[in-house]
């Protein structure tokens, strides 16, 4: 999965910079997904609320749009390695201009019953 | 706030640290109860994808194409996975990130309504209305 971190790099572009790099970013998608490497992918409007707490009694609002953390959109792709990911990636037209992605492996699993599975382990050991 | 939304909304869970807290039951137990939702919410036709992301990654970035380590699985920020939701409002959306079985242990959900088309794309639109108006 391709998340792509969007801390408003793009808010300094042009129109016509900005146009260039919106068909850039079509003409790329269009030939991933030809090639059958995406499945769709989506963008996020900017705007939502982070939840947390304990039944989730805390609303703010979030993400920040100048965050480095904050995600502007997804791309899901179809390829067999971490390497061609981010070959894939680094091929990404909006790099140019100041954006980041972050490539994440799809776990089989939950990392969590992965871990849980460890720890059983781990304490089996030790009772031995 | 947009209360109505055709392309559905996504779940962000964050924060990959609260785990180390939890002793193997306790983190069993939120496995079970976090596959239980998923489950009832597909069930229900509430959600149509949904996936953990293994907690290793690179981050590509700038004009010479940089790859780095991360996120760092430390990170209170770093995303652990995601869910997909088909339902027609922001609230619905909401109502269920408050259900998350990861709340009570420092989980962080952000609601997103997902675009129609790329948000660049389209204030660059009204923007060249406004100019040609």
């Amino acid at each position: 999965m391709l998340l792509y971190r969007s801390d408003e790099w793009y808010n300094k572009l042009s129109q016509e910079e900005l146009q260039k790099l919106i068909n850039q970013n079509k003409a790329w998608f269009d030939r991933l997904t030809g090639q059958g490497k995406a499945k769709p992918g989506r963008a996020l409007e900017r705007t939502g609320v982070t939840i947390s707490g304990q039944n989730g009694r805390f609303l703010t609002d979030g993400p920040f749009a100048e965050s480095k953390e904050a995600i502007g959109g997804y791309l899901v792709l179809d390829v067999e390695t971490i390497e061609e990911a981010i070959a894939i990636a680094q091929s990404s037209p909006s790099l140019a201009y100041g954006g980041s992605i972050e490539v994440r492996p799809m776990a089989e699993e939950c990392p969590l019953d992965v871990r849980a599975r460890e720890l059983a382990r781990e304490e089996q050991l030790i009772s031995v | 706030m947009n209360t109505q939304n055709q392309n559905g909304y996504m779940l962000l869970f964050r924060g990959n640290d609260w785990l180390k807290s939890l002793s193997s039951e306790e983190k069993q137990k939120v496995t079970d109860q976090w596959m239980a939702w998923f489950r009832r919410l597909t069930d229900e036709g509430k959600a149509i994808a949904g996936n953990p992301l293994e907690r290793e990654g690179k981050i590509v970035s700038g004009k010479n194409r940089v790859v780095s380590d991360g996120p760092f699985a430390e990170s209170k920020e770093a995303i652990g996975g995601y869910f997909l939701l088909d339902v027609a409002s922001f609230d619905d959306a909401v109502a269920i990130a408050q259900e998350c079985p990861g709340l009570p242990y420092g989980v962080q959900v952000e609601v997103r309504p997902v675009a129609a088309e790329c948000p660049v794309a389209s204030e660059l639109k009204h923007e060249t209305q406004f100019a040609n108006a």
